[in-house]
């Protein structure tokens, strides 16, 4: 997820740390800035496609970097950092609200690490008194940090640059904690373990990267076409909730089942979409190749490990091939959990491969039906045992049959007029007259509405006589024997027919 | 699972008292005075209002839920009608009207006697014991036996004198409720764990006299409660389908500004709004959005529900690629007034294959947000919904740039071919069931085929040969062999020996491979690389005596 690095650039900042084992001195400032780009190197390997931002504060706030994946320019911006005035943290939450509200909006999550140096400053001190002691007469919490919660789905990490045992963490440390509880965020407090110095901050900052910033490595597999894959952004544990709670995770061999038409899988809705980045290893290469050269005769100073971008991929000829065919890749991912992999594009030139992940389960899809009934067209055994994409359910719903819905009365004068109409222009439409009819008669009884039916009968006999008189003559014949019959039969099941008459074609 | 008690005594034969008109259109034509004879307006009954309203009601669910929402009737007068079961084909209005229609009207005497709605109450709650099919199969795994809830709630339509009638009806509601629980019931039924009991008064126009209405109360931790009263036609209908609303959590979204041929002028054309049904869950993303865009709530008129306007978004006619739009979940959608003419011309444009995307109206910033699309799969219409907002994986690196980007030759051609040769359909039910399921049959399908797959055309020779080793490369990732296959690939190896004796050139594709280099693209050793990788391929497709037998009579070959 996103994240956003919160410095604190108050004076207290660049208090010298004294460490006797090591020669030189430092800052706390420097030694926060050596942890950010120990995280960033660690991003740059594993997460290179993070988005990074930096916003600085201390009475005020200034962004430094909007969310980038440029990491080398966001370390430029750390190398000149003023020194300013004291800590303010309302300052910091705001300025990190403001920014991620501005970039990612409230559906994203983010994760805000906000670096401090613990010291019981006044404005801490402060915050202690409002948040924590709830004095009479002072601000209440959610006037003095409007910002919180946050109002997007957020990790946020308080770290404070200074010694375990600095006595003034027991006045900031409470703070903090409660500032991490109110913002409904996840996440706690990081202190240096053992004393301050470059090592520990280090791997404080190295335990932080690799709880949140692990990547997914996994294999996408097919045969004996494998290739180790990246997901980004990696997936997370998902709970699928159907009657009962199940705690899925993603596995890490992800094998392809089959193909399917872009088209007939439409856009299927997923829990999450993964880019797949297909992984440089040296020593795998091409097995086919491998195996052919191995059995060649001292032919291995031909065999020079190709560079990176040379050595074929199985990611880059699936991404290919599902791009010029405009088909899909149903794999498996999990137990009874499936997902589609497909040629995706952000811009028109740059396209990728991409995997959705479907809701846990086989139903998930509707129009693809029970995902484990899908089977290879090549190898059904009769054309009777599979039907086509998209899976047509049973019934039709309402909007795709002719129902009758007299709710409104506009509704059942629109079906006379219709039925009127038709009624006009008999023996052309004779028809779809009896038709229409038929549907109102239908509705009628099942809704017993004997009223209209009689009504209806009035309408056609009425209609009878105000026939202009060029109408064909079958016109008059046809509507008495259709009001006739309106009153006669009360059957639902009885659907009246057509007058034969010398009229109706033979056939 | 809901069961409608509806009243279908004399007290429901009265007339509605508000007359339909259905002469609007028919002007008088030149016939001279006198032709033209008024027609009677026709008026509902207040069955009739009954009947049509819960009609919408199951139009609704069943539209929105095919499955796993299930509704039952019993129709009482003198006795009680029961009108379809739990069973899934009796879930349809085709099979509800159906029976409606056998019923036929009340009968509007007196004499007959009241209709008995307490026998119809019972009765309602004897067939909530009754277990659903659903039930029934998850009742049968052991571990999930506690689990399974048993909820239900019973609606009750009919016209009712007074206040008191309906407290009694609702003591006598939760007493048999509690008396039901007490008995012993077979494995096929159940206790009901929680009961909803919907009092509906229906009154005609106007109206007698007023009861009171109550809003849900939990008369106890069974047993929650509501008494509704409508007048009939219009009104009753419309607070049945805000109840549809409340009851299965649906929430309405209006498409607004669908630009549609007028009727009588099809040179010109309006701009329309159909307003639809769907799941809240589909708002899920919109609702997180700021409180103050509160406007894009609306509450709709004489209704007692909020609708979402969303902006129709008219469809690029050019778009024939396929475009995947990162959507995070699809339900089902019912349109409210199902026969208007918007709302079925919106719908059979759905149906046809168009799909349209829908917009946030404009906010301040003037930016432009889909959030929703409709499409139809199957001749069903879902509203999926969009992510919103930027995402985390926009502009990422092209593949090209990364590992593997920059090799040229991959045999994409035949791998499209391969895609087309594994492509799935969805199997039927009545296909044996072996002991896998067809995707794992599928599965292992693609793990033969792709056995020995070159990825790039200068790392293979047996798949550049053409027409030279298609028989055998077709043949060998079959699960099986037959003989007379055996025959065939034994047929292509001969072949290829027949060939080199001849020593015809290779396909020119060949060349360029590999393995060329200092000693040169010499024939013979072309020769040599292709029966090494022939043998490779079948060394690793040897999972049958059959193909066991292709592998040997490679190896003898070689071997003279």
């Amino acid at each position: 997820m996103p994240l956003a690095i919160v410095l604190d650039v108050s004076l207290s900042m660049s208090r010298v740390v004294s460490t006797p084992e090591e020669e030189e001195e430092y800052q706390r400032k420097h030694l926060a800035i050596h942890g950010i780009n120990v995280l960033l190197d660690h991003l740059n390997t594993h997460s290179k496609l993070e988005f990074v931002s930096l916003v600085v504060f201390s009475s005020m706030y200034e962004i430094l970097s909007s969310f980038t994946r440029d990491y080398d320019a966001v370390r430029a911006k750390l190398q000149n950092i003023e020194d300013r005035d004291k800590t303010y943290l309302e300052a910091a939450l705001h300025g990190v609200s403001i920014l991620i509200n501005d970039e990612w909006g409230q559906n994203t999550p983010c994760h805000v690490l906000l670096i401090t140096d613990g010291s019981s400053s006044l404005n801490i001190l402060g915050l202690s008194r409002t948040l924590l002691n709830g004095q009479r007469g002072s601000t209440r919490p959610e006037e003095a940090l409007p910002f919180l919660p946050f109002n997007f789905p957020a990790k946020f990490h308080v770290i404070a640059i200074t010694s375990p045992d600095d006595p003034s963490l027991a006045v900031s440390m409470p703070v903090y904690q409660k500032i991490i509880d109110l913002s409904g965020a996840e996440g706690s407090v990081f202190v240096p373990e053992g004393g301050l110095s470059l090592k520990s901050v280090q791997n404080m900052f190295t335990k932080i990267a690799e709880l949140h910033y692990s990547s997914f490595e996994g294999t996408l597999r097919s045969g004996s076409l494998s290739d180790s894959i990246l997901l980004y952004p990696p997936p997370r544990v998902s709970d699928a909730e159907n009657m009962e709670v199940i705690h899925c995770k993603i596995s890490k061999d992800i094998t392809i089942c089959g193909f399917v038409d872009l088209i007939d899988v439409a856009s299927p809705p997923a829990v999450s979409r993964h880019l797949v980045l297909p992984v440089h290893s040296a020593n795998k290469s091409d097995a086919s190749l491998v195996e052919l050269k191995a059995e060649g005769e001292g032919e291995d100073d031909l065999l020079a490990t190709p560079e990176e971008g040379k050595n074929p991929s199985f990611c880059v000829l699936l991404h290919g091939a599902l791009k010029v065919e405009n088909m899909g890749a149903i794999c498996n991912v999990g137990e009874k959990w499936y997902g589609l992999l497909y040629s995706w594009a952000d811009s028109k030139k740059k396209s990728n491969l991409m995997l959705s992940i479907f809701e846990p389960g086989t139903k998930c899809i509707p129009w693809l039906g029970d995902l484990s009934l899908l089977g290879s067209f090549s190898e059904a055994t009769s054309p009777g045992s599979f039907t086509t994409f998209p899976i047509k359910p049973n019934e039709k719903r309402s909007y795709a049959q002719s129902c009758v819905v007299w709710v409104q009365p506009g509704n059942l004068q629109a079906d006379i007029q219709k039925i009127l109409r038709h009624a006009r222009k008999m023996p052309d439409k004779t028809q779809h007259f009896y038709k229409e009819l038929n549907r109102l008669k239908r509705a009628a009884l099942s809704m017993g509405f004997a009223d209209l039916l009689e009504t209806m009968a009035v309408i056609l006999d009425r209609e009878c006589t105000l026939l202009p008189h060029t109408a064909h003559p079958d016109c008059a014949m046809q509507l008495t024997h259709a009001s006739a019959q309106l009153r006669l039969s009360r059957d639902v099941r009885h659907n009246i027919t057509a007058l034969r008459t010398k009229f109706t074609p033979d056939d | 699972k809901t069961v409608f008690v509806i009243d279908h005594g004399p007290i429901m034969a009265r007339p509605s008292d508000s007359p339909i008109e259905l002469d609007v259109f028919n002007k008088p034509r030149g016939h001279g005075p006198g032709a033209f004879i008024p027609v009677t307006p026709v008026c509902k009954s207040l069955w009739t209002c009954a009947a049509e309203a819960s009609f919408e009601y199951c139009r609704i669910v069943w539209d929105i839920y095919p499955t796993g929402r299930l509704i039952r009737f019993m129709i009482c007068d003198t006795k009680v009608n029961p009108v379809g079961s739990w069973g899934t084909n009796q879930q349809n209005l085709t099979s509800i009207t159906y029976h409606f229609a056998q019923l036929g009207v009340p009968i509007p005497d007196v004499r007959h006697g009241d209709s008995n709605i307490m026998h119809g109450l019972t009765a309602a709650l004897e067939a909530l014991t009754e277990c659903s099919d659903a039930q029934l199969e998850k009742l049968k795994s052991p571990e999930n036996k506690s689990k399974v809830h048993n909820r239900g709630r019973v609606i009750c339509i009919s016209s009712f004198r007074e206040d008191g009638y309906i407290r009694n009806l609702e003591s006598f509601f939760q007493e048999t409720v509690i008396q039901i629980n007490q008995r012993n019931f077979a494995p096929t039924h159940m206790p009901i764990h929680h009961c909803d009991f919907v009092v509906v008064n229906i009154y005609p126009n106007p109206p007698t006299l007023a009861l009171k209405e109550h809003l849900r109360l939990d008369l106890s931790p069974l047993l929650s409660c509501e008494v509704i009263s409508a007048c009939a036609s219009r009104m009753l209908a419309s607070r049945l389908v805000s109840l549809v609303l409340q009851h299965y959590e649906l929430a309405s979204t209006t498409v607004t500004g669908i630009p549609m041929k007028e009727e009588q002028n099809a040179s010109s054309s309006a701009n329309y709004d159909v307003e639809i049904f769907h799941p809240v869950a589909a708002h899920a993303d919109i609702l997180k959005l700021k409180v103050n865009e509160s406007a894009l709530f609306i509450m709709k008129e004489g209704y007692g529900y909020k609708t979402v306007t969303l902006k129709w978004c008219t469809p690029r006619a050019t778009s024939n690629s396929v475009e995947m739009w990162p959507c995070s979940s699809a339900y089902r959608i019912s349109p409210v007034d199902v026969t208007s003419r918007p709302s079925s011309c919106l719908t059979n444009f759905l149906l046809g294959g168009r799909s349209v995307m829908l917009e946030l109206p404009r906010s301040g910033t003037g930016g432009r947000t889909t959030s929703h699309m409709l499409a139809a799969h199957g001749g069903e219409i879902f509203l999926h919904s969009l992510l919103i907002g930027r995402s985390v994986i926009e502009d990422p690196p092209s593949i090209s740039e990364g590992s593997g980007g920059r090799v040229t030759d991959y045999r994409i051609p035949d791998f499209g071919e391969l895609m087309k040769e594994n492509k799935l359909v969805p199997y039927l039910f009545t296909e044996p069931a072996g002991p896998t399921t067809p995707v794992e049959r599928a599965s292992n399908r693609m793990e033969r085929w792709t056995q020995y797959w070159p990825m790039t055309i200068s790392s293979t020779i047996v798949f550049n040969m053409g027409v030279h080793m298609e028989s055998l490369t077709k043949l060998i990732v079959n699960e099986e062999l037959t003989d007379d296959q055996v025959i065939e690939c034994k047929k292509v190896i001969y072949n290829l020996l027949a060939i080199e004796s001849r020593n015809e050139p290779l396909p020119p594709t060949c060349s360029g491979h590999r393995d060329r280099g200092a000693k040169g693209n010499r024939r013979e050793e072309q020769y040599r690389i292709l029966f090494k990788e022939c043998e490779i391929m079948l060394r690793h497709h040897c999972r049958s005596e059959q193909h066991r037998r292709v592998l040997a009579c490679l190896l003898e070959c070689r071997s003279k």
